[in-house]
C-alpha cells in the first residue's frame, strides 16, 4: 500500500482524449509485428510512443497535447516508461466502439507504475485497465536526422501510392533501391531480387501523385524490403480515405525518414459544418515517423 | 418410431432467419429432441464441456399438424449437423418463393425416413425436407445420427431437467450488441473472464492476466429474482474494489469462464431476442445466460420459445 504522502502527489499526466479510435490509428501505424516493446515518453508537449527493430528501423507517434481535451502534466524532466505496443493498442480498441465517440482518460502512473486508462462518458457502464509497464530499455539508436547538404532531398507522393508501390516491391523483394534525380526530376523505386521492378514517380507527369519534389543531384541507397515495408504496412484506412501525403526525406548517411499524418479529429457528428471545420485543424493530427537506414552496400553509387 | 410435420411459415422464417444461424454459432452438430409438445435444439448437453445452449419451441411454434410417435413415450432424439439444416431450410425457402402458388400450395413437410443411400448396404436416417412447387415436389434429405436409445434419450432428458435450474440473481444487459463488441475486442488481451454479479444488478467483467488487467462494469441493471439495496459507501469505490466488497457481503457472486464461450453465447443474438439476462447457477455451478422473447407488438413474454445457455465454469469463483 503507498503511503498517505505518496498518494497525495498528483500523477506525472492525466489526460483525456474523445476520439480513441483516432489514437488507436496512429499507434497501430508503427505495429509491423506481433511483439514490439515500445518506449513512452512523456512531456508538457504531449505524447511520443518509440518502437525499433534491430538498430535499423525507429518509429515514433507523435501525440501533442492538443490532441487531448484534457492534459495535465505534472513531471519533472520527462518520464519515460516500456510497455507492450500490442497490448497497449489492443487494449484502447476496446474502449473504441462503432459508431460511438468514446471518451477515455489516461493516467500514469498509477499505484503500482501501471498505465490506467478508465472510460469517462457513461455513469453506469465503465470500462477500465491497468497496463503494467516496465523500466524502459535504453534506446540503442536515439538518432539525430541531419540534412544531407544546403537543400533537403525530399518528395511528397499520396500515401495510397506509396503504399500500393511498396507493396508491390514485395514481389523482388530483398533490398529496395530509392533513386532521386533532378533531372528529369524523378523518384525511382527498383527492387532487385527474384525479379526486377522499377516504379517511377514523374514529378511532372504526375502531380497529382507526386505531389512535392525537391532535389538538387543525383542520389541513390538500399533499403531492405522488410523495413521499407514496415513504414506502410499498417497505415490507417483513414489516412487513404482522408487521401493524405506521405513525406520522404533522404538524411546524410542515406538515413530515409518517412513521415505520415493520422487523423484523430472527433467522429462526425449532427454538425458537418463544425466538425468539417475542425477536421481542417492542424491539431488533430497525429505525426508518424519512421527512420530507416540504408543498406551497407560497397557498389551503391551515392552521390554523382 | 414416427414423425411427420410441416412447417408454418412463422416457423420457417424463425428458424431460418433467427435461430438455426446462431445454433449455427454455438456448434455444427446438435441434438434434436422431440417430444410431444416440444421441439427441443440442444448443444453439448451430453458430452464435451462446450458451451451447453438448449432452444426450445412449442410445437405450435413451429408446426402445425405434428406427429409424432415412439415406443420412448412419443420421444425421439438424433443428432444433427446445423448448417445442413439450416441449407435445407434456406433452399426449402427459396423454393417456395419462386414457385410458390399462395400460402396453402408451398407447404413445408418434414419427416424422419430411413433411405439405403447410394453405395451403401445399410439403410441410414434421414430427416427429410419436401417442398412441393408449382410443377414439382423437391426433395431434400439431411443425414442424421441413428435416434438415440432409450437410456441415452434419458441421460438427455435428465441433463435438460438440470439445465433448467434458475441462478437466484438475474440482471438484465442493456445493449447485447455493446458488450458483444467489447467481449470481442478483449478476446485478443487474454482468455479467461472473470464475470461478477451482484444483487444490486452491477455486472462485472474483467480479464485479468500478468500484464494487463482490462475490464467493464455495467450498473443499475434490471434485476430479477434476489435483489438488495447497493450500499451508498460504495459510489465511489472502483469497479473492483465494488464487487470484491460485493461477494464479501454475500451480495454479488463470481465465476471464471472462458473469453470464447462467452463471446460465442453472445452469438445468441443473432436469434433477435428481446432481452437477456445474464446469472450465476447456485455454489457458481455455471454461467447463464437467458434470452427472453415477446409476443410480437407487445412487451409479454412468449412462452412457447425459449432459449438459454449455460457457460462452464472454469474455476469456481
Amino acid at each position: 500500500m503507498s503511503s498517505s504522502a505518496l498518494e497525495a502527489e498528483a500523477p506525472d499526466l492525466v489526460c483525456q482524449l474523445d476520439n480513441v479510435q483516432g489514437m488507436v490509428d496512429a499507434l497501430s501505424a508503427v505495429r509491423w509485428k506481433r511483439h514490439q516493446d515500445a518506449v513512452v515518453e512523456l512531456s508538457e508537449h504531449g505524447v511520443v510512443l518509440i518502437v525499433e527493430d534491430t538498430g535499423c528501423l525507429q518509429a515514433k507517434v507523435y501525440l501533442q497535447r492538443e490532441l487531448f481535451i484534457r492534459y495535465e502534466y505534472n513531471a519533472e524532466g520527462r518520464p519515460r516508461f516500456g510497455v507492450s505496443l500490442g497490448l497497449f493498442v489492443d487494449c484502447l480498441n476496446t474502449f473504441s466502439l462503432p459508431g460511438r465517440s468514446s471518451m477515455i482518460e489516461i493516467q500514469y502512473p498509477g499505484p503500482d507504475m501501471q498505465l490506467l486508462v478508465k472510460s469517462v462518458d457513461s455513469l453506469d457502464a465503465c470500462i477500465y485497465a491497468e497496463i503494467r509497464t516496465r523500466i524502459p530499455d535504453t534506446i540503442s539508436w536515439d538518432y539525430n536526422f541531419e540534412p544531407a547538404g544546403s537543400t533537403p532531398l525530399t518528395f511528397t507522393v499520396k500515401s495510397a501510392a506509396l503504399k500500393e508501390a511498396i507493396d508491390d516491391l514485395e514481389w523482388p523483394g530483398s533490398s529496395i533501391q530509392i533513386l532521386l534525380q533532378p533531372v528529369p526530376p524523378c523518384v525511382t523505386f527498383k527492387g532487385e531480387g527474384h525479379g526486377d521492378l522499377q516504379i517511377d514517380f514523374m514529378y511532372y507527369v504526375n502531380t497529382d501523385l507526386l505531389i512535392a519534389f525537391h532535389c538538387d543531384r543525383q542520389v541513390s541507397y538500399r533499403y531492405k524490403y522488410k523495413f521499407l515495408h514496415a513504414t506502410t504496412s499498417n497505415l490507417p484506412s483513414s489516412v487513404i480515405k482522408d487521401n493524405r501525403g506521405s513525406k520522404l526525406t533522404i538524411g546524410r548517411g542515406g538515413m530515409l525518414k518517412v513521415q505520415h499524418l493520422v487523423s484523430v479529429a472527433k467522429l462526425a457528428t449532427s454538425h458537418p459544418q463544425i466538425d468539417s471545420a475542425r477536421h481542417q485543424q492542424p491539431s488533430r493530427i497525429a505525426y508518424i515517423e519512421f527512420f530507416v537506414k540504408p543498406e551497407v552496400d560497397e557498389d551503391t553509387v551515392h552521390n554523382s | 418410431m414416427k414423425f411427420k410435420a410441416f412447417l408454418t411459415e412463422h416457423g420457417v422464417s424463425l428458424l431460418e432467419r433467427r435461430f438455426l444461424p446462431a445454433l449455427d454459432k454455438m456448434g455444427k452438430i446438435c441434438h434434436l429432441f422431440l417430444t410431444r409438445d416440444h421441439a427441443i435444439f440442444l448443444h453439448n448437453l451430453l458430452n464435451g464441456d462446450g458451451v451447453q445452449c438448449i432452444a426450445q419451441f412449442r410445437k405450435e411454434a413451429l408446426f402445425d399438424d405434428y406427429r409424432i410417435s415412439s415406443q420412448n413415450e412419443d420421444r425421439i432424439a438424433f443428432a444433427i449437423d446445423v448448417s445442413l439444416l439450416l441449407r435445407a431450410v434456406r433452399s426449402s425457402v427459396s423454393i417456395c418463393t419462386e414457385f410458390g402458388n399462395g400460402p396453402s400450395a408451398n407447404r413445408l413437410q418434414i419427416k424422419l425416413v430411413k433411405k439405403l443411400p447410394p453405395n451403401c448396404t445399410q439403410p441410414m436416417p434421414f430427416l427429410t425436407f419436401e417442398t412441393k412447387g408449382y410443377k414439382s415436389a423437391v426433395i431434400q434429405d439431411v443425414p442424421i445420427s441413428k435416434p438415440l436409445s432409450r437410456a441415452q434419450v434419458l441421460e438427455l432428458q435428465t441433463a435438460l431437467d438440470i439445465a433448467q435450474d434458475l441462478p437466484q440473481t438475474l440482471v438484465q444487459v442493456p445493449d447485447l450488441n455493446q458488450l458483444q463488441n467489447f467481449v470481442e475486442r478483449m478476446k485478443h488481451v487474454g482468455d479467461l473472464l472473470n464475470v461478477s454479479i451482484s444483487k444490486y444488478g452491477d455486472l462485472h467483467v474483467q480479464i485479468s492476466t500478468t500484464l494487463i488487467t482490462l475490464g467493464a462494469e455495467f450498473r443499475k441493471l434490471l434485476v430479477i429474482g434476489e435483489q438488495a439495496e447497493a450500499p451508498s459507501e460504495d459510489r465511489n469505490l472502483s469497479a473492483q474494489s465494488r464487487s470484491e466488497r460485493a461477494i464479501s457481503r454475500g451480495d454479488a457472486q463470481s465465476v471464471q469462464v472462458s473469453v470464447k464461450h462467452f463471446s460465442r453465447s453472445l452469438q445468441c443474438h443473432l436469434a433477435k431476442p428481446d432481452c437477456a439476462f445474464y446469472g450465476i447457477a447456485p455454489q457458481g455451478a455455471c454461467l447463464t445466460v437467458i434470452f427472453q422473447f415477446f409476443i410480437p407488438g407487445t412487451r409479454q413474454t412468449d412462452k412457447s420459445i425459449s432459449l438459454h445457455c449455460r457457460l462452464p465454469v472454469l474455476d469456481p469463483g
